[in-house]
């Protein structure tokens, strides 16, 4: 059964961290990208992204990822998304994002402190 | 998880119709996911055609204005393979696009390409029909 999705940013952190829980399709993709256009509107040019807790993931969010990621480097930061489930890493690298985005499979090794 | 008595045989053949919405892709995924189980598709191939259906349907959907229109599924057990078609009737062309549009477009064939053994595209006469096709045991990718 799909899982409830959920986004929240972490209190305190630096580089502001965005996690987010459940399934990130059609549906709850464009939450997504109004958190992270957010995010970075803000002024925040470096951002990481935790999707330790993303069960699915489909080609809206990456694009939702793709977008956010360009308007950060236009900044001069980075998108750092964190990710260990292998289902997911797969559709990064199916997809050849492992090369465009920054990936860590921990917050820790992201920067996030 | 994929135990079970109610296995579907080649010849099998179901059906899903919803109004094309994109909130209602996630039925799509779940029909799959029950029905790929049935037709004897390990776990890790079950999760690629979960993934994969969804961006069959996000194909069909791209570019189209559905707002009135449903999406059919069809899902063909076809001996050690398994056949989805997502067919989208009387589509009207969309008068806005997502902002990400083109590239997801792009990211939904890649996917396809790599978990998939066969997919295609086509429009013809006001409908939007795309397909695939997925053997089992033949990782695609």
């Amino acid at each position: 059964m799909e899982q409830d999705f959920h986004i929240e940013e972490r209190a305190g952190s630096s580089p502001p961290v965005i996690a987010v829980s459940g399934e990130i399709d059609v549906a709850t993709a464009p939450q997504l990208r109004e958190w992270l256009h957010g995010v970075i509107a803000r002024g925040e040019s470096t951002v990481v992204l935790d999707l330790l807790g993303v069960t699915f993931l489909d080609s809206t969010a990456l694009g939702v990822l793709v977008g956010a990621l360009k308007r950060c480097r236009e900044l001069g930061g980075e998108l750092h998304v964190v990710v260990a489930d292998p289902r997911i890493v797969k559709i990064f690298e199916i997809t050849g994002l492992t090369s465009v985005f920054t990936i860590a499979d921990s917050l820790e090794s992201a920067g996030a402190a | 998880m994929t135990e079970t008595t109610d296995r579907l045989e080649s010849g099998d053949r179901v059906e899903l119709r919803f109004p094309a919405r994109g909130d209602l892709i996630v039925l799509a995924r779940l029909v799959t996911s029950a029905i790929s189980a049935r037709a004897g598709f390990d776990i890790e191939e079950l999760e690629d055609l979960r993934l994969a259906v969804g961006e069959l349907c996000l194909l069909t959907l791209q570019g189209s204005d559905a707002q009135h229109g449903d999406l059919r599924l069809e899902l063909n057990v076809l001996g050690d393979a398994i056949e989805v078609v997502c067919t989208l009737e009387r589509a009207g062309i969309a008068s806005t696009f997502e902002p990400e549009g083109v590239e997801v477009a792009r990211l939904s064939e890649q996917i396809l390409d790599a978990l998939v053994d066969e997919h295609g595209r086509e429009s013809r006469d006001g409908s939007v029909r795309a397909w695939l096709r997925k053997r089992r045991g033949g990782h695609a990718e």
